[in-house]
């Protein structure tokens, strides 16, 4: 078969190349709002965690954080999306994709709160103490002067975590969730032609892969312009 | 020194122990009581490891006394129900590695504390900052972030940025131990016209020479006590205590 003809089976017949555009724009979705809830949830963790360990207060709820991010970060992801759906919302019909929102929110929640935590825990003792000698509270210690450099310091690892955020989406096809890599699937069981969607598939994935890398790249440099 | 004034600082019975191990206690201040009044230019001296920068600390609260009482402008700071944050905002604090703030530029250094918890505007605070680093000389730093500056400048900025927040009293913990011995004079410099200024300061330090030049108190502190107190003639010239006496011999 020849390349055109190849590329006309798995792409133009049928409008096949929907599965692609539907997927890529789910498995974009997903990773987006993942991120979103990710980062939020880690900053959370990451703050009960640090408090605790700078000030040995709130005990409960750094048992609590750790816990969470012992079990998420100990299981593997697919299981983790698939308890989330046939287990925590067995009764309830919740759409696939928000099933997806959550378990790759959760997973990634724990990720980013280690690399939060690690980026808190590298400021040094005085800058606390720089802080509250001007009577900044230990909140807005950490708001306007720990933060900012904890975050500057743990950007490639953030990024890098988004990246591999991106690529374990793939996973959402045991829950039929129509990603990226279930459409390339979708067609290859149709036309019988592995080569073409899954190759596709993967140039994608690569290509959104690259594209982030340069933004999180040219953020990087952006702050360092605010340093010296 | 007139006895009918009030005492700015009040220490009764400060005691502070550290947990050393599993079981151990240490204890590195015991039974510390001393006053220290507005315009007091206090200076605390002596051996290593003799409690003089938990002292300090002690006294904003950096660190928590074990046991005792620290009245502040009348206020007990050691209780714990006192908001410490906006007493603090009273007392300045210069530290030995400057703790300046690395991503934020000289000015937003001194800014940011009048702004945020002075409630000054941006113009406001840009005003006051301009003033105090023509007093320590660095004007033309305004731009230039921590990094980009000498030790010596960095720790002129530090005093600024204090000063900024417009303390009742200063507190110097060993201010020119990191420096390189060419720049201690600059910010000795910049302390000296403090002084002149009538600004409260305790220094914890080992500059023995500008103790003895610009204190009107100094305090000689080892084995977890204040063992002698004197102004600083008599402190040098005609010292009571043994430990005093060797260890003045040693810094002589």
């Amino acid at each position: 078969m020849s390349l055109s003809k190849n590329l006309y089976l798995n792409l133009i017949k049928d409008d096949r190349y929907m599965y692609l555009v539907k997927g890529l724009g789910n498995t974009l979705l997903i990773t987006i709002v993942a991120v979103v809830v990710g980062i939020l949830l880690g900053f959370l963790l990451a703050y009960i965690r640090t408090t605790h360990d700078k000030t040995g207060n709130w005990k409960a709820a750094n048992l609590i954080a750790h816990v969470y991010i012992t079990v998420i970060r100990g299981t593997p992801m697919v299981l983790q999306l698939l308890i989330v759906y046939f287990v925590v919302f067995a009764s309830v019909n919740v759409p696939k994709i928000i099933v997806a929102f959550i378990a790759f929110g959760l997973n990634s929640g724990a990720y980013v709160a280690e690399i939060i935590r690690a980026g808190l825990m590298s400021i040094d003792e005085g800058q606390y103490e720089a802080g509250a000698s001007l009577g900044f509270s230990y909140t807005q210690t950490m708001l306007y002067f720990i933060l900012p450099q904890a975050i500057k310091n743990v950007l490639p690892a953030l990024g890098n975590e988004m990246i591999v955020l991106l690529k374990e989406t793939s996973v959402a096809g045991y829950i039929a969730m129509d990603d990226l890599t279930r459409g390339a699937d979708i067609i290859r069981s149709q036309t019988y032609s592995a080569f073409t969607p899954l190759l596709i598939a993967a140039a994608i994935y690569l290509f959104f892969v690259l594209i982030f890398d340069s933004l999180v790249k040219k953020l990087e440099r952006n702050l360092k312009n605010s340093d010296h | 020194m007139t006895t009918d004034r009030k005492p700015l600082i009040e220490v009764k019975h400060l005691y502070k122990e550290f947990s050393n191990g599993s079981s151990g206690r240490e204890e590195v201040l015991s039974d510390i009581s001393v006053d220290f009044y507005e315009g007091d230019v206090a200076f605390i001296v002596g051996p290593s490891g003799a409690g003089k920068s938990t002292f300090l600390r002690c006294l904003n609260r950096l660190e928590s006394a074990t046991k005792g009482e620290i009245f502040f402008e009348g206020v007990n700071i050691c209780d714990e129900k006192v908001d410490i944050d906006r007493h603090r905002q009273k007392m300045g604090m210069v530290f030995q590695q400057f703790n300046l703030f690395p991503h934020l530029s000289v000015m937003s250094n001194l800014t940011i504390g009048p702004m945020k918890l002075q409630g000054l505007s941006k113009e406001e605070a840009e005003e006051k900052a301009i003033k105090l680093l023509r007093r320590v000389k660095l004007e033309d730093r305004a731009t230039s972030y921590p990094n980009q500056l000498s030790g010596g400048q960095k720790q002129r900025i530090a005093i600024a940025r204090s000063l900024c927040m417009e303390p009742d009293v200063m507190l110097f913990d060993e201010p020119t131990s990191a420096l390189d011995p060419e720049m201690v004079g600059e910010v000795l410099e910049v302390m000296r016209e403090l002084a002149e200024d009538k600004m409260t300061m305790l220094v914890v330090t080992h500059e023995m020479a500008f103790a003895k030049e610009v204190a009107n108190r100094i305090l000689f502190m080892a084995d977890t006590q204040i063992l002698e107190e004197n102004d600083p003639v008599n402190f040098f010239g005609n010292p009571q205590n043994e430990r005093l006496k060797a260890f003045l011999d040693k810094m002589i």
